[in-house]
């Protein structure tokens, strides 16, 4: 009915324009944008947030709302024209034909429904199956997608599931019909690491299994590398280069691919002694594009008079497998020229212990009953016997998935909590069962904290600079308004930042700019600890190297003692001094960067290595899928908290993992590993990630 | 003198109106000349429906406010001549005409609405920022703190919501209650919190400032305790503190009724209001960095959370000054309240209902007056939501 055959690419997008009409204006969002997926092939389309790739997904699924337009171009599925068909064939084949998967799982699944029916809605409506057969159908789909049980997974709702569990169910849908095309739209940023490799991994088998093609967006281009064959890397609205993999990632013709590149931390990247190399400037916003290049006033080989001249179109590179790039100079530029590495610094020595955890505990009570009391009231342990120290001038960072236990810790050492047991020391005074009203504001100003969301780091009503200024009456800096306005400008200076954003209200500010700020107002009282709680996780790749050398910045001319909360491995590897790393409230690893990096591992170390994607082909890792999430803390596994995961378990007799917690093994040279697992195992182990040779 | 035919009647009232008309002109031609500048108000004035909506109830305040050169006959004068006539009649003695005819008593019916403007402009909106100053200060801590306090004050506002509201006005009203002086201790509560409201306001953010800090507060005790004790004590009732002397400000017993009724019936919906969206704004980042930085509560729920909660606030306050005034309407209507000879618009329908047969308009021009302000003030409410979405 709706599926026919045709052989050629079942995706051609020519010379697409996309407008977005406002009351003011017209906001071209997508520029002569030209792409073809052919049969079976995985398309990656990369870009930082507000490049357009999300705006050619939807144009594909003609789903660009009322103030979206095609200006001009075609998109032909399997050689028919999508721009021209009526809203009767787009239903047809909009779930059929093409199937989307977005980025937040929740909102795709119909929360009154049983997954099962709304499964099983989908052959019903486009094929007019029998309800038996579709039962039938959905069965063995959620059987592809690799869930346990799928009998019982069809009769529960969606809210039963976990978040990994419901972005499978929303992939099962859209594979459903089987359709030819599967849109993807960064399916995993809201998944946990190791939840996010596993369904990546399936997401790839399943291209393979049913032989759909994929339009795969997302701003990580360590995913693209294992999901796609083909990517596309688009600019402010245009492609700036196409090709495949191979060719983009390692003989890149663009600069602005360049510039990514660089500016992601990649194995072999240091803090000290090759630092990131952040791209200069700003995006430019919609309507404020400049002539010609759109790349040209960031870009390093720029030409005044030829870059900045007229539009630049795509060009053929010579020698390669439909390799485009949208640069005049590609020819001039000797792209194998190592880059021009920033200053260099020296390693910083690390000082004296400034905060030392022992034993600590914090646990919450959950009653069944909020209104009256009574019922059975459970108890979370959100955190079981941290202990660490951290030294002046060190980067501790502090790695784990949701639900480690990584944000009450935190909230536990500011004094928003008050710990259950066990001691902090901050210089030898005892703070754990402090709350930050008792405590004394120099305690407080020196311990301080850099939020994850910089668009809601700030209160979007006060100015820049008067939440500045708060803090530094807070902590009791300067004596007059006039000596805090001083301070707050100096503060601006040091986060690089121009003194005119003090009059600036937040919403007028990009998020690293927002970030920036938060950072300015950590420091107002003089910092000597900072919680720095995902900092860069939600700014675009090209910002988050700005934003980290910053904070490195920072680090390194007030001796500060950095505990650098994150889940990215990548950056983790590049900053710190020190990893710890959690699972469920325990700490099951600790060590120096290099110690954590390499083996012997934890075996949840080594499978969140494995995880991480890494954007650089010459690495290669090995595959390590951890089957199942992570247990709630509200009832968290008997024995070692990971081992209803752990692929080692098996190694160690007695069952001795599901009956004691293990206990923390040193090894020679300082590495401590929470587990059960014998010297010779440990011994056995082999590095995750090993880079090729050249 | 002649009767005035309908085109006759609408000239009249149009020149009437002639300081209305100056000072509504005024108003838009300096607002939409600096309306960039003007920030949410400015916003205003891209959006017909929040034109229009603001033109209407600024038509009523200018009204309320030069009501003195408006009207035409003195509101509580009788002619008898003039019982029921129609609109347009001239008066006997020659000197003008009852625009909008004649009422039951014979009082011009036009000069009643504009000077029954004067009672609602004066009454709804001050009655709603009372309800407001009370609804935000319960609701904030409710919704930041939670727990036991959020239970009980919930507990508490459900019941008053439960409670059917007429009943409620005809209890607070009965002279048995009024006599145990009932209303003037409920009034003596509720008045408190805007001083309250203020004071810890500025302490919150200023303490860090003690000089600053001392001054301000000085001044809103002194100004705020004076106001607040000269509208609630009266002399000769129950509760009387200051001197008959000292005492500048008479709030006539039935008028302080219903404002405190008012008052009373509406803080428990805006309390619920402020809770719902507190509880959402706390678990923002930038509520966290104010605990982190160790800010006290009470600076974090006024200056950190109730700047963010104002745009559901403003839409609601317009909304709710309708509904005020139809609540005001509603007690006329009942004979609750004011006083019988009042002209506010509610009354004043209550006392033509009955002839509505023989003369519909002492019933009917109080009612479209009713309904323009409220249509106004719902179009304002509307336009703000649209406008505050926009960037």
């Amino acid at each position: 009915m709706t599926k026919w055959d045709y052989d050629g690419p079942i995706l051609e997008i020519e010379n697409l324009s996309i407008s977005f009409f406002t009351r003011l204006r017209e906001i071209p969002a997508v520029m002569d944008f030209s792409c073809v997926v052919q049969p079976g092939e995985a398309m990656g389309l990369v870009g930082e947030s507000g490049c357009g790739k999300s705006t050619v997904a939807l144009a594909v699924m003609r789903d660009l709302g009322k103030n979206g337009k095609i200006v001009n171009g075609t998109i032909k599925f399997k050689g028919r024209d999508l721009t021209t068909m009526s809203e009767q064939e787009l239903r047809d084949i909009r779930g059929s034909e093409i199937a989307m998967i977005y980025q937040e799982p929740m909102a795709s699944l119909n929360p009154a429904m049983k997954v099962g029916q709304q499964l099983m809605e989908v052959p019903m409506i486009h094929e007019g199956v029998p309800k038996a057969d579709a039962y039938q159908r959905a069965l063995e789909v959620v059987r592809d997608v690799r869930l346990p049980d799928p009998e019982r997974i069809l009769k529960s709702y969606p809210h039963q599931l976990s978040g990994g569990q419901q972005q499978r169910i929303v992939i099962a849908m859209a594979l459903m019909s089987k359709p030819a095309l599967l849109i993807l739209d960064e399916p995993t940023t809201a998944l946990d690491v190791t939840v996010e490799a596993a369904v990546v991994d399936l997401v790839k088998d399943l291209g393979k299994k049913y032989g759909t093609s994929m339009l795969f967006i997302s701003h990580n281009l360590g995913l693209v590398l294992d999901v796609c064959n083909r990517l596309c890397v688009m600019y402010s609205g245009e492609a700036v280069e196409t090709g495949s993999i191979k060719d983009v990632f390692d003989k890149m013709q663009h600069p602005y691919t360049q510039a990514l590149f660089r500016s992601i931390p990649l194995p072999g990247a240091d803090k000290n002694s090759r630092p990131l190399i952040a791209i200069p400037g700003n995006f430019p916003l919609p309507h404020e594009r400049p002539n010609g290049c759109n790349f040209g006033p960031r870009c390093d080989y720029f030409q005044a008079g030829r870059c900045d001249a007229g539009d630049v179109p795509m060009f053929d590179v010579e020698g390669y497998d439909r390799h485009e790039t949208r640069c005049l100079r590609v020819a001039e530029i000797d792209w194998n020229a190592p880059p021009q590495v920033a200053k260099k610094s020296e390693k910083m020595p690390i000082g004296d212990v400034v905060l030392r955890m022992e034993d600590l505990r914090k646990y919450y009570e959950v009653s069944a009953n909020a209104l009256f009391g009574g019922g059975d009231s459970k108890v979370v342990k959100a955190n079981e016997t941290l202990s660490f120290e951290a030294h002046e001038g060190e980067t501790l960072a502090i790695v784990g998935e949701s639900g480690c236990g990584k944000s009450t810790f935190a909230k536990v050492l500011m004094g928003l909590e008050t710990a259950t047991s066990g001691q902090i020391l901050l210089y030898d005074n005892e703070i754990q069962s402090t709350p930050i009203e008792n405590r004394s504001t120099e305690t407080v100003s020196g311990v301080q904290m850099v939020f994850q969301n910089p668009f809601d780091t700030l209160n979007p009503s006060m100015t820049v600079g008067r939440q500045i200024i708060r803090a530094l009456e807070i902590f009791g800096e300067g004596n007059s308004d006039a000596e805090r306005r001083d301070r707050m400008l100096e503060l601006l200076d040091l986060v690089k930042l121009p003194r005119e954003f003090a009059t600036r209200m937040p919403r007028q500010l990009s998020g690293g700019q927002k970030q920036r700020v938060g950072i300015a107002r950590a420091f107002a009282g003089g910092a000597k600890i900072v919680v720095a709680d995902e900092p860069v996780s939600a700014l675009d790749v090209s910002v988050q190297a700005a934003v980290t050398d910053l904070l490195m910045e920072i680090q390194r001319k007030n001796r500060t003692t950095l505990l650098f909360i994150s889940h990215d491995l990548s950056i983790v590897r590049y900053l710190s001094d020190r990893v710890m790393v959690m699972y469920l409230g325990h700490v099951v690893e600790l060590g120096t960067t290099d110690q954590v990096f390499s083996p012997p591992y934890h075996p949840y170390t080594e499978a969140l290595l494995s995880a991480v994607p890494i954007a650089d082909t010459h690495v290669v890792k090995k595959r390590i899928v951890l089957e199942g999430d992570i247990p709630s803390a509200m009832n968290p596994p008997p024995g070692c908290p990971f081992q209803t995961r752990c692929r080692w378990k098996s190694r160690v007799p007695d069952n001795l993992c599901e009956r004691e917690v293990p206990p923390m093994k040193t090894f020679p040279g300082g590495l401590q590993v929470k587990c059960h697992l014998s010297d010779e195992e440990f011994a056995s182990m082999e590095p995750v990630i090993k880079v090729a040779a050249e | 003198m002649e009767d005035l035919g309908w085109s006759g009647i609408v000239v009249a009232i149009l020149r009437n109106f002639l300081p209305v008309w100056i000072s509504l002109a005024v108003l838009f031609a300096v607002s939409i000349r600096y309306k960039r500048r003007l920030g949410l108000y400015g916003k205003l004035f891209d959006s017909m429906i929040a034109m229009i909506g603001f033109a209407l109830v600024m038509f009523w305040v200018f009204t309320a406010i030069f009501s003195d050169l408006i009207v035409t006959h003195d509101t509580l004068g009788q002619i008898s001549q003039m019982k029921n006539k129609f609109p347009g009649t001239a008066t006997p003695d020659g000197s003008g005409w009852y625009l909008l005819g004649g009422d039951h008593l014979g009082r011009d019916v036009f000069s009643r609405v504009v000077a029954g403007s004067r009672i609602v402009v004066q009454i709804a909106p001050l009655a709603t920022l009372f309800a407001f100053m009370v609804g935000i200060s319960l609701g904030l801590p409710a919704g930041y703190y939670g727990g036991r306090l959020d239970t009980v004050l919930s507990f508490l506002a459900n019941l008053i919501l439960a409670f059917p509201v007429i009943l409620l006005f005809y209890l607070l009203v009965t002279p048995e209650i009024v006599e145990t002086g009932l209303p003037q201790y409920m009034a003596l509560v509720l008045f408190l919190f805007p001083i309250a409201f203020m004071m810890v306001l500025v302490n919150s953010r200023y303490y860090v400032v003690p000089a600053f800090r001392n001054k301000v507060m000085l001044i809103i005790a002194v100004v705020g305790g004076y106001l607040y004790l000269s509208l609630v004590g009266e002399v000769g009732t129950r509760v009387a503190v200051l001197p008959g002397a000292a005492d500048f400000i008479h709030v006539p017993g039935n008028i302080l009724i219903v404002f405190v009724s008012v008052v009373f019936v509406n803080s428990p919906t805006v309390y619920r209001i402020v809770r719902g969206i507190t509880l959402d704004i706390k678990t923002r980042d930038y509520v966290a960095a104010g605990q982190t930085r160790g800010e006290r509560p009470w600076y974090i729920m006024l200056w950190e959370i109730l700047p963010n909660a104002r745009g559901p606030l403003i839409v609601d306050f317009c909304l709710r000054i309708g509904y005020t005034t139809i609540l005001l309407g509603t007690l006329g209507f009942f004979g609750l309240g004011l006083s019988p000879e009042s002209p506010d618009w509610g009354s004043t329908i209550n006392a033509g209902r009955k002839l509505l047969t023989i003369a519909p308009h002492p019933a009917i021009v109080p009612a479209l007056a009713l309904m323009s302000l409220v249509l106004g003030l719902n179009l304002l409410a509307d336009g703000l939501r649209e406008e505050s979405l926009r960037d």
